[in-house]
């Protein structure tokens, strides 16, 4: 979009050079045009200074000072020394919490590229494709709330799964009580949540690639499984990127499933994720220097990761 | 499209696709049968899909323990004004960046994509701070001190963080840079002014993208949780459905309160699910287009 727009840009400096004889009325209408333009973005420029820049640089501030909340005049600069005390071979922070993000992230983004990617490559056969999406997309415009309870509800050893598992002979899991099962419990429920969103840009994607192209597969005498993975997958590269990362960045940022879900990040901290440590350190415990720097922390960590999806995938567009 | 490969029917893909399909609605069916089972029913072994004694008391019982009144109004309000301003500040700066022609423009732009980049827990911290200490609100002074809660006592803290959406702007900027330039250009020379064209020409033509950056405004608002539990841990006044139902969740017995915690989230996703219902293929344009980059 870069691109169109400097298209576009370009496209005006030229006419406004050849139409150089006319000069005063049309300075005169750009001068206005500016003093529109700046109008018409003032709202949302003044919103992004006192909602953006100005939170941003206090959360950069905050996670170098030591602080126990209310008055602001008692804000002590510390230097480091808060992503010292988080980032060392002995904090809770780096282990489990950090490593539970990573894996919770993981597990959901796997989950729900492979998931999407299998149903969209499906559901495009297939007729009454509306009602399917439909189905597909309810978790996500369902809140949280609603997410999450009614998976903790059929987590019970009294709900609907176990339910099912002990039909089958199967003894209950303690899929939240038990601290190796907890962590995937939830992912599943993260990727059951995000798949709809990911089968609806996949499926567009699967559309936009040329119907020509599969026509000559099959006069090769291709069968549907080497056109998926000689045709589709390449070509869906673009879209797959996308749903990756957006999943990525979704699951390692995500901690309001985990608070509805086991409210304390437990059983035994199995369940604490970084940004749901930096919500208990910042409103439950006051420490808001900590919690800043965690911030920060997890921030650039999903910055660092995004990059690298974007550098491998751009080196797998050049191998081609 | 199947015609191309196959002209039978993709026996395969129907199966997974049900499958799958099946597991997306079956937490709703069992939240929907949980809603209506009696008093007794929830909890216990063996557990049973269907409820034996079909009772529409928990759906009264929501009603009384959460004055889900009260819940209802919050969200509407909240929701209500976000979804304005957020239409109309899209709107205007999607204008201002697609069709006005200004120094400065290019790194506007670069800033609003930026500013969708920045994840929302890295403000969650700041802003809830800034709120505290917003200046002659709860009691606070000018320079936003000494008062008791500053401006989380009001409702519009619910909204302020919200208000803007950079991905709106965006959203409605390559919608607007389609409109022909012929169009504005005439109207200009006829000395019509920017709010006139923006008015007259620009927006009448907005239709379909607003409907598409409206619902999902409207979706995410409704649905909003971090946040607003955060403001009504200080002020319960302030709750909105989603926080309310997880507030009565936490509180008491999970074996009786589970099927009204039910009943309450059926009434709570019900106004998304009927606007997502009609209004679907604009939402799934709108997530498509975020796709496309």
């Amino acid at each position: 979009m870069t691109g169109t727009y400097a298209a576009a840009t370009r496209q005006a400096s030229a006419r406004q050079g050849a139409a150089a004889p006319p000069v005063a009325p049309r300075s005169r209408r750009l001068r206005r045009q500016g003093r529109a333009g700046y109008l018409f973005l003032a709202p949302s420029l003044l919103f992004f200074m006192v909602f953006l820049i100005l939170p941003s640089l206090f959360a950069i501030f905050l996670s170098l000072s030591q602080w126990g909340g209310y008055d602001l005049t008692q804000i002590k600069f510390i230097g480091v020394k808060n992503y010292r005390d988080i980032l060392n071979l002995h904090s809770t922070f780096v282990s489990p919490i950090l490593v539970n993000t990573l894996v919770f992230a993981a597990l959901s983004v796997i989950l729900a590229v492979v998931g999407s990617l299998v149903v969209a490559q499906c559901i495009e056969r297939l007729r009454f494709q509306g009602f399917w999406r439909f189905l597909y997309f309810l978790p996500v415009v369902a809140t949280v709330v609603a997410v999450g309870n009614v998976w903790k509800m059929m987590y019970q050893p009294s709900g609907l799964i176990n339910g099912i598992l002990n039909l089958l002979h199967v003894n209950s899991i303690g899929f939240l009580s038990d601290p190796h099962e907890a962590l995937p419990s939830v992912a599943v429920v993260q990727a059951w949540a995000s798949i709809g969103a990911a089968v609806l840009i996949l499926t567009a994607g699967i559309k936009a690639i040329d119907r020509t192209i599969y026509e000559a597969a099959e006069i090769d005498g291709a069968n549907s499984w080497r056109t998926f993975w000689g045709i589709t997958l390449p070509l869906l590269r673009p879209s797959l990127l996308f749903v990756f990362i957006t999943q990525c960045i979704a699951g390692m940022q995500s901690f309001a499933l985990i608070i509805v879900m086991t409210k304390d990040g437990g059983p035994a901290n199995a369940t604490n994720v970084a940004a749901f440590e930096m919500y208990q350190q910042a409103f439950r415990f006051g420490a808001w220097g900590t919690a800043s720097a965690m911030a920060m922390v997890l921030f650039v960590i999903i910055f660092i990761i995004t990059l690298i999806q974007l550098w491998i995938s751009r080196r797998a567009g050049d191998d081609d | 499209m199947a015609r191309n490969r196959r002209s039978r029917t993709p026996w395969f893909s129907y199966s997974v696709v049900a499958i799958g399909g099946l597991l997306m609605a079956l937490p709703f069916l069992d939240m929907l049968s949980s809603s209506f089972k009696g008093p007794g029913e929830y909890g216990i072994l063996p557990y049973h899909f269907l409820p034996h004694h079909f009772t529409w008391s928990n759906y009264g019982a929501a009603f009384d323990q959460l004055q889900l009144g009260r819940l209802f109004l919050n969200s509407v309000i909240v929701t209500a004004a976000v979804t304005a301003s957020v239409l109309v500040t899209s709107a205007m700066g999607g204008y201002a960046l697609a069709k006005l022609r200004f120094r400065g423009r290019d790194v506007i732009f670069r800033f609003i994509l930026a500013t969708m980049m920045l994840p929302p827990f890295l403000l969650l911290i700041p802003d809830f701070i800034i709120m505290l200490n917003w200046p002659l609100a709860g009691g606070n002074n000018i320079i936003g001190q000494n008062g008791d809660g500053g401006m989380t006592t009001n409702i519009v803290s619910l909204m302020l963080p919200f208000l803007v959406s950079g991905f709106g702007i965006f959203l409605m900027r390559q919608f607007m840079i389609a409109v022909p330039e012929e169009m504005l250009e005439a109207a200009r020379l006829d000395g019509a002014g920017e709010w006139r064209l923006f008015y007259n020409i620009i927006l009448p033509q907005t239709g379909p993208v607003a409907i598409t950056l409206g619902l999902i405004t409207f979706v995410g608002q409704w649905n909003e949780y971090i946040w607003t539990s955060l403001i009504a841990s200080t002020n319960p006044d302030l709750m909105t459905l989603p926080v309310g139902i997880q507030q009565l969740q936490s509180f008491i017995d999970p074996n009786r309160t589970t099927p009204i915690v039910m009943a309450g989230i059926i009434i709570s996703i019900l106004p998304v699910l009927i606007t997502f219902l009609f209004l679907q293929r604009y939402y799934v344009r709108g997530v498509v287009l975020s796709g496309m980059k």
